[in-house]
């Protein structure tokens, strides 16, 4: 017997776009608020403050974006598996956000609350930032290949 | 000169025909619009959560808010500058999109906004910081831009939904291979009496 499985998300035509605008959403708050350290980071931005003051603070909103981000996700991921199961750039995407995720909570989260600010801090920065960038490029490629 | 033949005006320039014709020049740009938004958006919350006093409440509201000032103009600029280059290469299109005409109707709202607040609030924030309490006028404001912006995102993503309505971006190219099929059908009418 086949079972046969509808996804709930695929019944109606509002879910998916609105599941994209809250996906945005997460990903300019975590994103958004990891960048601003980084900008800290790199002396662009936020300088009265330090760069631990500064990542302590946004800590929780980047932690609360990135549960948004994650959940919206996996959701839009699961209307068409087949498609993204099919598509390399979907995988580029993920290792970029696996490593993205990884180098933010340990490397780059040392950086940031050992108040050092040389070249080496710097470098991270900008690591972070290309690496999150290398995220949105993904997610966008994936729907033109 | 109507909107619709400046439109197809300017996505006919060699520039935006060129981004257009390209298939990864106008994904690379899409792409640097939305890492714009994720890379500058999150100022735009902090800012508006600090005035709501639901972010960054150790630090001074005009820290935060002076701070981060020129970063936001900055972020601004480039995705202004890839939405614009959107927008030319496909201008004829977005002629005919509701979202794209609802997005600068938000987008004309958030320079009012700017306008409307940027003297009565932004430009007080020491004062909020002196007196300790932030006014409901500051509140208000910081909400009308959390709304606005979500805005800008919901009619952004909405553009991509809208089908370009093809008969008429078409109903120009279809015309002229119609005139051609006539001249045709003479020279073959020709060619067949000749014989």
């Amino acid at each position: 017997m086949i079972l046969q499985v509808t996804n709930p998300l695929n019944s109606s035509e509002l879910i998916f776009p609105t599941l994209e605008c809250i996906h945005i959403a997460g990903f300019a708050l975590s994103v958004g608020t990891i960048a601003i350290v980084d900008f800290r980071l790199l002396g662009l931005g936020m300088n009265h403050q330090s760069t631990a003051e500064v990542a302590a603070d946004l800590a929780p909103w980047t932690l609360l974006g990135l549960v948004v981000m994650l959940t919206s996700g996996p959701l839009l991921f699961s209307s068409d598996p087949d498609m993204y199961y099919l598509n390399w750039v979907f995988d580029l995407k993920m290792v970029l956000l696996l490593l993205a995720i990884i180098f933010n909570y340990t490397i780059r989260r040392k950086t940031a609350y050992s108040g050092k600010s040389g070249t080496r801090a710097k470098v991270v920065a900008c690591v972070s930032i290309t690496l999150w960038v290398g995220v949105v490029f993904g997610g966008i490629f994936l729907a033109f290949i | 000169m109507s909107l619709l033949t400046f439109a197809q005006w300017v996505q006919s320039t060699p520039l935006f025909t060129a981004i257009r014709e390209s298939w990864y020049v106008y994904p690379a740009i899409m792409s640097s619009h939305l890492a714009g938004i994720s890379l500058f958006g999150g100022m735009v919350f902090i800012v508006d959560l600090r005035l709501l006093g639901l972010a960054m409440r150790k630090r001074p509201i005009a820290d935060v808010v002076n701070q981060l000032r020129r970063l936001k103009w900055v972020g601004f600029a480039i995705v202004a500058t890839c939405g614009i280059l959107m927008l030319g290469s496909k201008a004829e299109e977005y002629y005919y999109n509701a979202f794209f005409r609802a997005k600068m109707a938000v987008l004309a709202l958030i320079l009012v906004h700017a306008l409307l607040f940027r003297r009565s609030v932004y430009a007080k924030a020491a004062e909020f910081d002196r007196s300790g309490t932030v006014p409901g006028l500051a509140k208000l404001a910081a909400s009308l831009s959390l709304v606005l912006w979500t805005c800008m995102v919901i009619c952004g993503r909405g553009i991509g939904y809208i089908e370009p309505p093809l008969d008429k971006l078409h109903a120009r190219v279809i015309e002229h291979l119609h005139q051609r099929a006539q001249s045709a059908d003479r020279i073959v009418y020709l060619d067949t009496r000749t014989n």
